[in-house]
């Protein structure tokens, strides 16, 4: 019996020493495998880091329109905040038109700039003083420039990559503090937290607490899918013990930082504190007080469910309950956490770093020319463009608040998708886009209609005919023009006869009249004349890749454009006759502030100066008394614009293309489906069009007129010459110098001048 | 060209014919751009209603030559573009007078800078391109003029085209304010 239970017990411990032995050894051979899984992956993988893209800064000096509003709202956008002693970077004070500003380090393209102090002097409407901390004059000065997004995978992750001694202080405290208490002393795995949770989980019935350390979560959301099983928990603790055998704490706790996922737009996944600061504070991690660090750490136990911008009750309780275990554990004062808890929630109205997507889409076209996809997801450039905020928020509202408008007074059929609008501005000069709206919903990352809906130009066209008749030196201003009925003969013994859009014919007409008042039939006449395929050429000259089939119905606008390319062809006539490509990036930046790529303005004489001069001057009658006239008092005051309306057959399609000095926008007004809206361009577009205009700080068209021309006053339904206050409707054209233009009736100088006027013309 | 000669009054005749030469689109300074000054200071305006021209001895009053000058910011930027191309970096003296070009996109002085600067890269053909540009901005000014002629030239010369280079630097000699 004794021998008997000593050989039971005996082979007992030999088979309980040999099962420990093998669960040793498997344990140690599970462990080397995950320990060198966990060395390979932690190691080897660095965070994949979206490009980041950023706006052009805005530019300080002196003699710049500029008011203490103008300045204020570029602080807010960048999320600086009133203080009255200046005390860290991103904050500012302000005695009425007198700015101190900390401005905080920033990198740029050329150059690294450290924080520093500066003050901005604003005085009736300019900037009077720019100087340095010491006094000294600063001439020209940047402020931040403003992340507009990422270049993130298709359903990807995003994130900014922090390095510890960005990370303040509080925020390693307080995500132990609510996450894992024993951060600082467990192995990776906390027993007693599990059990405590298996606990509380089974009398709720429900999950209601996770046992998991920071560790597992890190490796959960590192390594492993979001699979529940008992094996991927087994597999996580084991990785969890096998990271902390390796890797010191403020490392562990520096990559939770950065790894885990704290929110979503889209499909955009938010990662990582750095970026989660910007997508709901829009400002450095840093700059954050209590209660919006307190958020944040209370989002991490569940982003969309705690999403402050959609729950936002939800998501003050759970910031309350970190407020109050931070005060329990001592790591703020109770004071501290008590004020906290009566902070609003402080949410960024917009999240910085999105959402401009057709902006952003275009940026992306722009990269995917010169890098490859994974560099531009995963390498960590920086992208620098030349968006302009305050541009993209006044073509945005002007979309969305005419689109709107136009709902009521054309309400779309039942079932029927509303209208939709784009719109681009451009600084023709350098060819630099500074806003793009792709569609009426300007934050849906869908079909950007600005860069991918090729629709019918119409009247849009006019000007390049013009341009073409012109360049010929057979026309100018002043010529009469036939609009009179027509009839074209076209393949297989059909005939075209274009019509006017009021259904009338106008006999002779001027020039600058046919062209302001969009005259089909006067259009079609000179364009037969000056020569289709000229025409046609025009779109190649200015920029396009492929020009139009030289059809007579060219002539009236019967190609399909999206309007990227409108506006690449106004660019030209915007800029006297040079093409510019248009551009968004200026240049990119590797991670290590290495210049990988420039994009430099790049101009090519595509035209004759004086032509386009001429035909831009016309343009300006567009405005002033043609089909654009709706807009003329509502612009500001005195404001030279120059633009033509576009509306497609049966008006599926409405358009403006116009520019000042200093800004070209088009924009484009239709449905998705193509179908008739009842809207002419010189209603909707010219609408939004005008609003744009009047929302930039923008100048008037007039360049220095070409030294071979010359001013001519004429009367605008004639073509005649007159003399000033002859005619009740004078315009006055450019044409060449010398252009033998007969006088109307009644309306010459006296004959002795008149001799010797014509002596002087020859 | 004439039809019908009509009698008017003198001081008709001296707004009629003011108003024949009368750019009604004279430039004017953008706000925060630099005023183009005319470089003679007494020179009137062209569109000054007072003057009376009751006597055709003054044909066509050719306007005052205009010219330009660099505002203190695109100034300091033009400099710190030099010390860029000085060091041979165009491509950031490219970017810092991009910089310029925004901020007073119709000056030519500032085109004419992005074109030596281009030049200096080897990049001749758009060297010219940008001295036509600051040509076209330069109407009416002599001096600018004669710098972008100057430039043109000195482009079609690294091009090999020295037939109209010399063209080209001619003009510029032509147009050069002692």
């Amino acid at each position: 019996m004794k021998a008997r239970t000593k050989r039971i017990l005996r082979r007992s411990a030999i088979g309980v020493a040999a099962l420990a032995a093998a669960a040793a050894l498997a344990f140690t051979v599970a462990f080397i495998h995950y320990d060198r899984e966990v060395a390979r992956q932690f190691e080897g993988r660095r965070w994949t880091l979206p490009a980041k893209v950023y706006a052009a800064p805005l530019e300080l000096y002196v003699g710049l329109p500029f008011s203490p509003d103008d300045l204020l709202a570029e602080l807010e956008r960048l999320r600086y905040r009133e203080t009255p002693e200046l005390s860290r970077p991103g904050s500012y004070r302000r005695r009425r038109g007198r700015f101190e500003i900390a401005v905080r380090a920033a990198r740029f393209a050329d150059e690294e700039r450290a924080a520093q102090i500066i003050a901005v002097t604003i005085e009736r409407g300019a900037i009077t003083g720019l100087r340095a901390a010491d006094g000294a004059a600063i001439p020209v000065f940047r402020l931040d420039p403003l992340l507009i997004g990422s270049i993130f995978p298709i359903h990807g992750e995003d994130r900014i990559v922090l390095t510890p001694d960005e990370v303040p202080p509080l925020l390693p405290a307080a995500i132990k503090a609510v996450e894992d208490r024993k951060f600082a002393t467990h192995h990776g795995v906390d027993l007693e937290a599990i059990a405590r949770a298996m606990w509380v989980n089974l009398r709720a019935g429900r999950v209601e607490q996770g046992g998991s350390t920071l560790t597992q979560q890190l490796v959960k959301s590192y390594f492993l899918d979001g699979r529940r099983t008992l094996a991927r928990k087994l597999e996580e603790a084991m990785m969890a013990l096998a990271l902390e055998a390796r890797y010191d704490k403020r490392d562990l706790m520096t990559a939770y930082i950065n790894e885990i996922y704290l929110g979503q737009q889209g499909d955009r996944a938010i990662h990582g504190f750095g970026l989660a600061s910007q997508f709901w504070f829009a400002k450095p991690l840093d700059e954050l007080d209590l209660p919006e660090l307190a958020l944040l750490v209370a989002i991490v136990r569940g982003p969309p469910y705690y999403d402050p911008r959609r729950y936002p009750d939800r998501a003050r309780k759970r910031r309350d309950l970190v407020l109050r275990l931070l005060a329990q554990q001592k790591i703020v004062d109770t004071g501290a956490a008590a004020a906290a808890m009566r902070a609003p929630l402080g949410i960024a109205a917009r999240p910085s770093g999105g959402y401009f997507p057709a902006y952003l889409d275009f940026v992306r076209r722009t990269l995917r020319r010169d890098y490859k996809e994974a560099d531009l997801t995963e390498a960590g450039l920086s992208v620098f463009t030349s968006f302009d905020p305050r541009a993209q928020l006044a073509a945005e509202q002007a979309v969305e608040g005419e689109l709107a408008r136009l709902d009521r007074t054309h309400p779309p059929p039942a079932g029927k998708a509303g209208l939709e609008g784009a719109a681009i501005v451009t600084l023709p000069q350098s060819g630099e886009v500074i806003a793009m709206v792709g569609g009426r919903n300007v934050n849906f990352d869908g079909l950007n209609r600005a860069l991918a809906s090729p629709r019918a130009i119409g009247s849009l066209v006019k000007p390049f005919v013009y341009l073409a008749a012109i360049e010929s030196g057979r026309w100018n201003a002043t010529s009469v023009l036939d609009d009179t009925p027509i009839e074209v003969p076209l393949a297989r013994n059909k005939v075209w006869r274009p019509q006017n859009y009021s259904r009338n014919a106008n006999g002779p007409v001027s020039m600058v009249r046919a062209l302001s008042e969009s005259l089909n039939l006067a259009t079609v006449h000179l364009g037969l004349d000056a020569g289709l395929p000229k025409v046609a050429a025009m779109f190649t000259r200015f920029g396009l890749e492929t020009a139009p089939a030289p059809l007579p119905s060219l002539l009236l606008g019967a190609v399909d454009l999206p309007p990227i390319d409108v506006a690449q062809l106004y660019n030209g006539l915007a800029n006297g006759g040079f093409h510019v490509p248009l551009r968004a990036v200026r240049a990119v930046v590797n991670e290590h502030g290495e210049r990988i790529g420039a994009y430099p303005v790049k101009i090519a004489p595509v035209a004759a100066p004086d032509a386009v001069y001429q035909v831009d001057r016309m343009l300006t009658y567009v405005i002033a008394r043609g089909t654009g006239r709706a807009a003329a008092a509502r612009l500001p005051r005195g404001l030279i614009v120059a633009g033509k309306t576009g509306s497609s057959s049966d008006l599926r399609d409405g358009w403006f293309a116009g520019f000042s000095g200093s800004h070209l926008a088009v924009v484009w007004i239709g449905y998705d489906d193509n179908r008739p809206t009842g809207v002419t361009g010189s209603s909707g577009s010219l609408i939004v069009w005008q609003k744009i205009m009047s929302a930039l700080d923008t100048t008037s068209w007039q360049p220095p007129m070409p030294e071979s021309l010359e001013d001519m006053a004429i009367d605008y339904a004639s073509g005649l010459r007159v003399t000033t206050g002859c005619s009740q409707d004078e315009v006055i054209v450019a044409v060449p110098r010398g252009t033998p233009t007969p006088y109307m009736a009644g309306c010459a100088p006296p004959s002795g001048i008149a001799d010797w006027l014509r002596g002087i013309i020859r | 060209m004439c039809r019908r000669a009509a009698p008017l009054l003198p001081a008709m005749l001296a707004l009629a014919l003011a108003a024949c030469v009368t750019p009604p689109y004279q430039p004017t300074p953008a706000p925060g751009a630099p005023a183009p000054v005319p470089t003679e200071p007494g020179a009137a305006p062209p569109q000054s209603p007072g003057a009376p021209a009751t006597t055709p001895s003054m044909p066509t009053p050719a306007p005052a030559p205009r010219s330009y000058r660099l505002s203190a910011a695109t100034s300091a930027l033009v400099t710190q573009a030099r010390s860029a191309t000085a060091q041979g970096d165009f491509v950031a003296a490219a970017a810092t007078l991009e910089r310029a070009l925004r901020i007073e996109p119709d000056n030519p002085l500032v085109w004419i800078e992005m074109g030596r600067t281009r030049l200096a890269s080897g990049d001749a053909l758009q060297a010219q391109n940008m001295g036509r540009r600051a040509l076209a901005l330069a109407a009416g000014a002599p001096r600018e003029q004669s710098a972008a002629w100057q430039l043109i030239a000195d482009a079609l010369r690294a091009l090999g085209r020295n037939v109209e280079a010399q063209e080209a630097a001619r003009r510029a000699e032509a147009l050069a304010v002692p």
